[in-house]
This record gives C-alpha cells, sequence and structure tokens, in this order.
C-alpha cells in the first residue's frame, strides 16, 4: 500500500504528464519528498520557505492540510494526497 | 413577521429545520438554514444588498450609475433584482460555464451579460472584471471577493440567527466561495459562543476550472481569513450529487449542488463527533434551491452520469 497522490494540471511537466503518482510516508512532507526523488522540481513549486506556496492547497482525504497540522500532517498507507491551485469560487 | 414594505425587506429572517433522518444519532443532530428562501432565492441576497447599501452610503452609487461585478450567477441574479427596484444598471462577469438558468435569470432582470472564458473559472472574470473597471472608471465595482460588507452582512443577520434559534449550536458548516458568509458567521459565532467549530466545505471542479497558466495567477479572495476556520473540506461533483439526492430522498429538501457539498461535509464532521460519543448540533447553508441546476441533469439519472455532465461547470 501506499498513498496516491493526485497532480493538478499544472504541475504535470513534473510528472511527465501523470495524473496521479504513488508514494510513500507518514506526513504531508514526506510524501512531497518521496515525489520529490522521482519528479525532480515539483517540491519547489509546492513549498516555500518551508510553508506551504500561497496559491497551493492540498487535502488528504478531501480534507485541507493547513487545519491538520500543515506539511507536517498525518498521511497514512492507502490516503489519497490531492494538490489543487487556489482559484476563486463564489 | 410576515408583511413586508417591499421584496427587498423580506430579506433574511430564513427557517432552520431538523434533519431527523439525516442526522446520526439522537445526541448529533443536523440543521439545514433555508437560504433559497431569500427574495431571489439565494443566500446571495444578503451580501448583494449589504454591498450596495454600503456603496449609497459612501456616497459611490447613485440614481443611474451602473454596477459592476465578477460572478458566477447567485450574486449576479441578487443584485440585478435590487439594482431594478433602485434604479441602477448592472454589467454582470460571469464565467461561460454556468448553467443555462442563470444566464436567462439575469436576462430577464435586465442585466448585461459580459461572458468570461470556462478555462479559469471564476479567476477569469475576476479579471475580465478588473479590466473593465480599468477602461469604465464611471462603473462601480462592489466587488464581493474583498467587499467587508459582504461579511459583516453575515456577521449582523446569519451568524445571530443561527444562535437564535439553535443557542445549543457546536458546528458551523457552509460553502466556500467569496469566503464571506463563513467569515462573517464565524466571526460572530466566535464572540458570541467561542468553542462553535467552523468548518469549511468548497467546491472541487473538474480540471478545466484549474486551468492556470502559472501559479501565480492563483487566487485567495481578500475577505479569506484562515483564522476562523476549523477545518475546510473539497468536495467533489459526485459526492456533492449524492448528498443533495439525498437530502431530498430523505428529508423532501430541494437544494442546489453546492447545498450537497456542504452537507458531505456536515455530515462527516457530526459522524465523527457521533464516533466520539459527543453531543453536537450542526447547522449548515442551504445556499439555493435545485431550480436553476435542472437543466444540467443533476437530480436524474446514475450519479456517475450526472457527475460527468459537471465536469468543467462551475456547479456551485
Amino acid at each position: 500500500m501506499a498513498v496516491t497522490v493526485s497532480i493538478p494540471t499544472i504541475l504535470r511537466t513534473h510528472t511527465g504528464g501523470e495524473k496521479s503518482v504513488e508514494a510513500k510516508g507518514t506526513t504531508v512532507l514526506e510524501v512531497i519528498d518521496d515525489v520529490e526523488s522521482r519528479h525532480a522540481g515539483i517540491k519547489g513549486r509546492l513549498v516555500k520557505e518551508e510553508k506551504l506556496h500561497r496559491f497551493i492547497n492540498v487535502y488528504v482525504n478531501d480534507e485541507d492540510v493547513r487545519f491538520a497540522g500543515g506539511l507536517e500532517a498525518e498521511v497514512k498507507d492507502g490516503d489519497t494526497l490531492t494538490i489543487l491551485p487556489a482559484v476563486a469560487g463564489g | 413577521m410576515a408583511r413586508f414594505e417591499s421584496l427587498l425587506d423580506a430579506l433574511g429572517g430564513t427557517p432552520l429545520v431538523g434533519l431527523p433522518r439525516l442526522s446520526p444519532t439522537h445526541d448529533v443532530r443536523l440543521w439545514a438554514k433555508l437560504e433559497d428562501r431569500n427574495p431571489t432565492g439565494s443566500i446571495k441576497d444578503r451580501p448583494a444588498l449589504a454591498m450596495i447599501e454600503a456603496a449609497e452610503r459612501e456616497g459611490k452609487l447613485r440614481r443611474g450609475s451602473t454596477i459592476l461585478e465578477p460572478t458566477s450567477g447567485n450574486t449576479g441574479i441578487s443584485l440585478a433584482m435590487a439594482a431594478k427596484l433602485k434604479g441602477y444598471g448592472l454589467v454582470c462577469v460571469m464565467p461561460e460555464n454556468t448553467s443555462t438558468e442563470r444566464k436567462q435569470l439575469l436576462q430577464a432582470y435586465g442585466a448585461r451579460i459580459v461572458f468570461s472564458p470556462a478555462a479559469g473559472g471564476s479567476n477569469e472574470a475576476v479579471r475580465r472584471a478588473k479590466e473593465l473597471a480599468k477602461a469604465n472608471p464611471e462603473w462601480v465595482m462592489l466587488y464581493q471577493y474583498g467587499n467587508p460588507a459582504n461579511a459583516d452582512a453575515h456577521y449582523r443577520g446569519t451568524g445571530p440567527e443561527l444562535l437564535k434559534d439553535l443557542p445549543t449550536l457546536t458546528h458551523f458548516v457552509g460553502g466556500l466561495g467569496t469566503t464571506g458568509t463563513l467569515v462573517g458567521v464565524g466571526r460572530y459565532l466566535h464572540e458570541a459562543k467561542p468553542d462553535v467549530q467552523i468548518i469549511a466545505a468548497e467546491p472541487r471542479y473538474g480540471e478545466l476550472v484549474y486551468g492556470l497558466r502559472n501559479l501565480d495567477e492563483g487566487f485567495v479572495p481578500e475577505l479569506y481569513d484562515a483564522s476562523v476556520l476549523n477545518g475546510r473540506y473539497s468536495v467533489g461533483a459526485y459526492d456533492a450529487l449524492r448528498r443533495t439526492r439525498e437530502l431530498l430522498e430523505h428529508e423532501g429538501i430541494f437544494a442546489g449542488i453546492s447545498t450537497g457539498a456542504v452537507l458531505h461535509a456536515a455530515l462527516a464532521v457530526a459522524e465523527k463527533a457521533a464516533a466520539r460519543g459527543e453531543q453536537a448540533d450542526v447547522a449548515f447553508v442551504v445556499a439555493d434551491a435545485g431550480w436553476k441546476y435542472l437543466s444540467t441533469g443533476a437530480y436524474a439519472g446514475s450519479l456517475d452520469e450526472a457527475a460527468e455532465r459537471l465536469d468543467g461547470q462551475l456547479w456551485a
């Protein structure tokens, strides 16, 4: 088992066009580091000064990690980590 | 009170109804605030009228003025009604991937619609509206994403109404768009009853809507204040549709699709409370009714097909 990471269109240049990739890790940061080890450059788009980029939202099973510990938020085997750019609603 | 001097005076004071069949246990109860019972049928009547009245007080709006607003629909419809009654013109910048009923309603009220491209969703509508504001300095852009009167309408109205009707409230769940509802209600409740949890449900659209050219085009509304929130859920079209249909099937409430997303988050919160053996009263917002979404096929056929039809649409 692993974590499924869903990649938004704008970041698929780093994953060779793949919509989702598998990764390992027990926190959001560990998962991002694991993805970075195979898809170099993606971490720099997601993380700025050890925090999530202002216009990036990350969800573990649909819950925004900013309210669950941020980059240290817990991730378990079988979880889905969804990355999305922040866009306007309303 | 059921008698009003005009339609504008009939704003707010919406019913809060219990959901005995969808509530997880006797100790964890769900309550729906029926914001479709507002003058044009959505919660947006509150911020729309509040923004217009604020602009009137500030002397920005005078009889004959033209209002400009980026909107995916409901705010535009609310503004169009108020503008008609108050003698203003209205130009709405609306993404082309919104339901046909929204367009028809805006046109019926006499609003002018400028369409923005589907790709990029409301981001593009905001960008286009800002360009139009620059090119037409005599127009008055109310700008729901950054206008404090938006959140203030909920701070003064929606929030106090909720607590008055449900003093035992423990959780409030609302849709996250302009963030006005959650920030306004959240601020009021945190002051009046600090233990109340404020939970956001944001729609997760199809890929088309997230089609930014680069990340710096991302958008967080100026009104957004994360410190007011205790949690935030992202809900896709399939779950939103599933819950919208459950609300109709089990409780008889015919709501719009965004309400399904909000109910999905409300149920997640309620089930967590039930699992911990807590007592909870979870109130959530029914932002509008289902009429404006009938043409999308949201209420018929299989959920998979209905979700597929919504892909690329701004359904909230």
